[in-house]
């Protein structure tokens, strides 16, 4: 990859605040007389509160308040959520905490206690009698079909699709045909940093929070809002984030009864949600049933693709997983194509989006049955993809922007050995281990939001950039420090940029993977302005060897100084042009506006995953050994940080092959994995080397940044790769994840 | 968490007079697993012993070549790493590696992962209504529920509990004794006879009383040292509780006659179930892996599963071959 399609291998500019434990994270704000609330859950699924005693818990010394939804004040209600753009912050639960004695899911909020110290509000909240008229819950699919929905839409984006006449091709039988059911289980995100808030009212009008979140605006609209204050008089605070993978995204409960507690208490309040909680109160990936079905010629051109997707959600949920659309929808060349989607209401605690929703549980799926179908046709899995390649997008039958496809499959394929590959499963052997090899191609959408940036430029060639973005564990500090040194023409070391905060311009929710580009181009407009204010500033100084230009005439032409366009001679440098003009700095500030959405192009970033387990025949734990992913994401901002996004998402696709599954309890609801000695996620002995490389060119037809961001696509396809890595070693066809020894037996 | 009184014991006796003193008290070792169950509000102790001061965390030799002493406030990490426990005892020093994290194993004690409290999800979790270990006669949630850890082996339909340890899988290959001292003076339990199993009162997980201390444990010499093996088979490669584990050790003479063997299960029982069947099974036969897979059966054969644990047994079985090739094939 070139220059100008990589960014320089940057190290971190947080790496030292956080490895020396400065960096603060949202509850780690001391605010003088923080108070401490504790929750208190049902642990029934469904039904309504019928008595609450909060006497012994109220005689706790130090308690302050025990809230239910008998003395809770009331939100003001929120406009319907068809009127809210997401902009205007996200509520994956629109029924506020605390509202009524309706029951909905175990582990929703029943009580809130606040006290003086932690241990107080803890022991307090255990002393919290609730009683309840419980009533059958819906705890899965079957149970839940009479109240099944297939929403037309998700996010805008069609969802049920129907091209040509798939039914017909699934039918005929001079095609191969493959139809298979693939179960994911519910997973839940778990962020080392536990979501959490401490909330802050200045006086009645005027509140502070800090808020481990990847929305600082939305929080602060969210609020504003649901207690009736101004906009300004809402504060949002988050300069870190230790991980969020989606549970950040929304306003969830913790947030609002936070808010609302402090009011009521009269002191700061800081609410950390527990890792216990973090499994009930802050979302999961729902668990999917998705059935595909492939129908291809016997040279391999696939005929038709039919993914009906089934998925779950809360009755106050206000999520859904569009497995087939986002996968499927766009993948490959096929005739026909049908997507059908169902959500099933079920008394489970609320999903929302897990990295990759709907593409990484869809893509786990319908490049599963690619695998079984290449078995099918006796035809090599990369030259199955290869055959049904989309250079169009497939369902909205526009061109796909700069993209590398084929170039990633074959990069990945030379560098993984593909070609030595005997497809023969259980046909390779380490000594007595099983050997598996196996592959899936990855996709993500190019999503694009709006965003507003200011940039502070001095004489002294420091610049400033600020906008109300997010740093989630990613880099994106670094990246934008990038950024915003290219942008605006001024040495890294000089950029400060600033984010986490509400106070500062428009930043939209860090997620889809649109930070990179959405607030780059922020930086890009806001740079373009300063050029230009710059050049203002030196067109009327007749000691500027561009007095008497014209303004537009005039760009950045080196780092540190604007000139003219036409005649390279003429420049002047942003020092000189400030000190004359005896200023010590100017700002500008880039407006947000709604980002145009291409109607000729289609933008979605790609790559493949290339992978190899071992497994031991007789005690059947897989192992995976062996990684190389290619990656076409447009171009990559800042080396390090990407490498480190794609390996994390790899690292999190072969969790959710072999390790991640929150397990309820078929009687009450209840998850029965609740902590992190019982969820697993990877260990490093879990994970191999991972060999991330990029392909392809800047993408300047989506952004002026050319960058499609990347922080999701690593993880899908992941799954599917090592899943059929596990066929091809064993003979044996997984379909439900995770794949645990159990399973191989 | 209960609000609770904490004192410190300086000595063994004084451990045990304060124990003996109040009411609802118990001994607090690392603490990585009486403080989780504190939080949660399965242990709700009124008082805690400290009992990390008391000069009991040496491994000294017993006199006479009698054998190893391991001291109760031994940490799981310094056990693990001692020269001495490393040559003759490497199961140990296996098992206990297996087990938790580093710093997990810095803090855990040897007295504290003897007494460490079943895994169970309804037993960890209050939020269920039913459990007999921490609400007798509540019933027992797992049976009916979600039971994938469970155990395969001596549960009752009280409780289908596993015992946790991997350390405790290894004493139990090596015919360990614990040393305990209460307010009427010291006594030796063969470790065989420590743990119980649930039968009708699965809240009892050993036979130690509430008022003794764990002082020690005896590792008595034998003449394994070059042919033991610890297993354990889990869902990662690492952090993870055992889903079936096996201690295995065993003498062969020139012939390839087993002269002597020894079997314990992790991950299967309430406790750490020696593999009785099996071993008799294999003594003055030839170490062959039919000969494994036919013992292997033969404990195996009671063996009863639930909805989503079926596949320990068939597990555990290859478990036993597999740990059993392994020290056959080891020279000695
Ligand atoms: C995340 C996690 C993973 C783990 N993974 C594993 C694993 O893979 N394998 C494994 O084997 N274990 C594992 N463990 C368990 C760990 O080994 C135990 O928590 C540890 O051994 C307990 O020792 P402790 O000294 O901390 O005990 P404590 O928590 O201090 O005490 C436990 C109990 O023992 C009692 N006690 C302590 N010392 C004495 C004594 N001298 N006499 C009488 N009673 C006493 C206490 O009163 C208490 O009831 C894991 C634990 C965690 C938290
Ligand atoms: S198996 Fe034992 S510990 Fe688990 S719920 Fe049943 S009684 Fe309780």
């Amino acid at each position: 990859m070139s220059a100008a399609t990589m960014g320089p291998a940057r190290n971190r500019v947080d790496g030292r605040l956080k490895v020396t434990g400065a960096a603060k994270y949202a509850v780690e704000f001391e605010v003088p007389n923080c108070a401490h609330g504790w929750t208190v859950e049902s642990n029934i699924a469904k039904g309504k509160i019928t008595a609450i005693d909060a006497k012994a818990a109220q005689a706790v010394p130090g308690v302050l308040a025990v809230l239910t939804h008998l003395n809770m004040p009331k939100f003001k209600e929120a406009p319907k959520k068809e009127e809210r753009g997401i902009s205007s912050g996200i509520r994956n639960e629109e029924r506020f905490p605390l509202s009524d004695d309706g029951v909905h899911y175990a582990g929703q909020y029943v009580a809130l206690v606040i006290a003086e110290t932690i241990e107080q509000a803890r022991h307090a909240a255990s002393l919290v009698k609730i009683s309840y008229a419980p009533e059958e819950p819906l705890l899965t699919m079957e149970a839940a079909v009479k109240k099944a929905e297939k929403p037309k839409t998700n996010h805008d984006e069609n969802v049920q699709i129907k091209k040509g006449d798939a039914a017909a091709a699934l039918k005929d039988a001079s095609l191969v045909k493959i139809e298979q059911t693939y179960i994911t289980p519910t997973e839940t995100h778990n962020p080392i940093e536990m979501s959490g808030t401490i909330a802050h009212w200045e006086d009645d009008k005027k509140l502070t929070l800090y808020d481990a979140t990847q929305f600082v605006k939305g929080v602060q609209n969210v609020l504003a809002r649901s207690l009736g204050l101004d906009l300004e008089n809402v504060r949002i605070i988050c300069p870190f984030v230790g991980g969020a993978f989606g549970c950040k995204g929304a306003v969830w409960m913790h947030i609002l009864l936070a808010a609302m507690g402090a009011k009521v208490a009269g002191v700061p309040v800081k609410l950390h949600v527990s890792r216990r909680n973090m499994f009930v109160g802050t979302g999961h990936r729902t668990p999917t049933r998705q059935t595909l079905s492939l129908a291809a010629t016997r040279d391999g051109k696939l005929q038709a693709i039919q993914h009906v997707s089934e998925t779950l959600t809360s009755p106050v949920g206000q999520f859904t997983e569009s497995c087939g659309s986002r996968s499927t929808g766009l993948m490959y060349e096929s005739p026909s194509i049908r997507i059908e989607e169902t959500v099933y209401p079920v008394n489970v605690s609320t999903p929302t989006f897990m990295r990759a929703p709907g593409e990484c549980p869809g893509t786990y799926a319908l490049e599963s049955a690619m695998d079984e179908l290449a078995y099918a046709l006796k035809m090599d899995p990369v030259a199955l993809r290869l055959a049904n390649h989309a250079d169009n997008h497939p369902t909205k039958n526009i061109p796909f922007s700069a993209k590398h496809l084929k170039e990633a499959y074959q990069l990945g394929a030379e560098k993984f050995g593909w070609s030595k590959r005997n497809p023969e499963p259980r046909s390779m052997r380490d000594g007595d281990l099983l050997v598996g090899w196996g592959m899936a191609t990855a996709t993500y959408p190019a999503h694009k939001m709006s965003a507003a940036a200011k940039v502070i430029l001095r004489a002294n060639n420091t610049a400033t950039v600020q906008c109300a973005t997010h740093d989630l564990g990613t880099g994106a500090y670094t990246a934008f420090t990038q950024i915003s040194s290219e942008q605006l023409g001024v040495p890294f070391e000089n950029v400060t940029f600033e984010l986490g905060k509400s106070d500062f311009p428009f930043g939209p929710v860090a997620g889809g993977s649109n930070s990179t580009g959405t607030v780059g181009t922020a930086i890009h407009e806001a740079a373009v302005l300063m050029h230009k204010a710059l050049a203002e500033l030196a067109v009327k100084d007749p000691k500027s060897p561009l007095s008497n230009l014209k303004v537009e005439d005039i760009a950045m032409v080196a780092e540190g100084r604007i000139g003219s366009v036409a005649d390279q001679t003429k420049s002047d440098s942003y020092a000189d042009i400030l000190k004359r003009a005896g200023r010590d700095s100017i700002e500008v500030q880039s407006e947000q506006k709604p980002p145009e959405q291409s109607k000729t192009l289609a933008f979605q970033s790609w790559g493949a995953h290339f992978c190899e387990v071992k497994i031991d025949p007789l005690l059947p734990r897989v192992q995976v050994t062996r990684v190389v992913s290619v990656m076409n994401c447009g171009r990559i901002v800042s080396a390090k940080t990407a490498r480190s996004q794609i390996m994390g998402g790899v690292t999190m696709g072969i969790g959710m092959a072999l390790l991640e599954e929150t397990s309820y309890d078929p009687a009450t609801g209840l998850p029965v994995i609740r902590n992190l000695a019982d969820y697993h996620v990877p260990t490093n002995l879990d994970v191999p080397e991972i060999d991330v490389s990029f392909v392809g060119e800047p993408d300047f037809a989506f952004n002026p940044i050319g960058a499609r961001g990347m922080g999701e696509i690593g993880i899908t396809g992941m799954a599917a790769a090592v899943a059929n890595a596990v066929y091809h070693a064993t003979g044996k066809r997984v379909r439900d994840l995770p794949i645990t020894p159990d399973k191989l037996i | 968490m209960n609000p609770f009184v904490y004192s410190r014991a300086n000595d063994a006796a004084g451990a045990v007079t304060a124990i003996a003193a109040k009411p609802h008290t118990k001994f607090l070792g690392g603490g990585t697993n009486l403080i989780d169950l504190m939080k949660m509000g399965v242990e709700t102790p009124a008082q805690l012993v400290d009992i990390t001061r008391l000069p009991l965390a040496q491994v000294e030799e017993l006199p006479g070549g009698k054998g190893v002493r391991i001291g109760a406030l031994a940490r799981n990490s310094d056990v693990a790493e001692h020269a001495i426990i490393r040559q003759r005892y490497p199961l140990l020093s296996q098992a206990l590696l297996a087990g938790a994290s580093p710093q997990l194993r810095n803090m855990a004690t040897v007295g504290g992962n003897l007494m460490q409290r079943t895994r169970c999800y309804y037993f960890y979790d209050p939020a269920f209504p039913q459990c007999n270990k921490r609400n007798p006669g509540s019933g027992c949630g797992a049976l009916k529920g979600y039971n994938r850890i469970h155990a395969i082996l001596g549960q009752s339909d009280q409780c289908i509990a596993t015992n946790p340890s991997d350390m405790n899988v290894a004493l139990t290959a090596l015919e360990a004794i614990v040393r305990v001292q209460g307010p009427k003076g010291e006594r030796e339990i063969p470790i065989a006879d420590f743990h119980r199993l649930p039968g009708s009162t699965p809240n009892v997980d050993t036979n130690l009383k509430e008022d003794e201390l764990i002082t020690a444990v005896d590792l008595p010499a034998n003449s394994f040292a070059t042919r033991s093996h610890y297993l354990k088979v889990r869902d990662r490669a690492s952090y993870a509780f055992a889903i079936v584990s096996v201690a295995a050790a065993i003498e062969i003479d020139a012939g390839k006659k087993i002269t002597a063997v020894r079997i314990a299960l992790g991950g299967v029982a309430h406790k750490p179930w020696r593999a009785q069947k099996a071993e008799q099974q294999l003594v003055g036969k030839t170490a062959d892996e039919k000969t494994f897979r036919a013992a292997a059966e033969a404990e195996l054969a009671a063996a009863k599963g639930y909805a989503h644990n079926s596949f320990k047994i068939e597990l555990a079985k290859r478990s036993i071959v597999r740990a059993l090739t392994t020290v056959a094939g080891m020279t000695s």
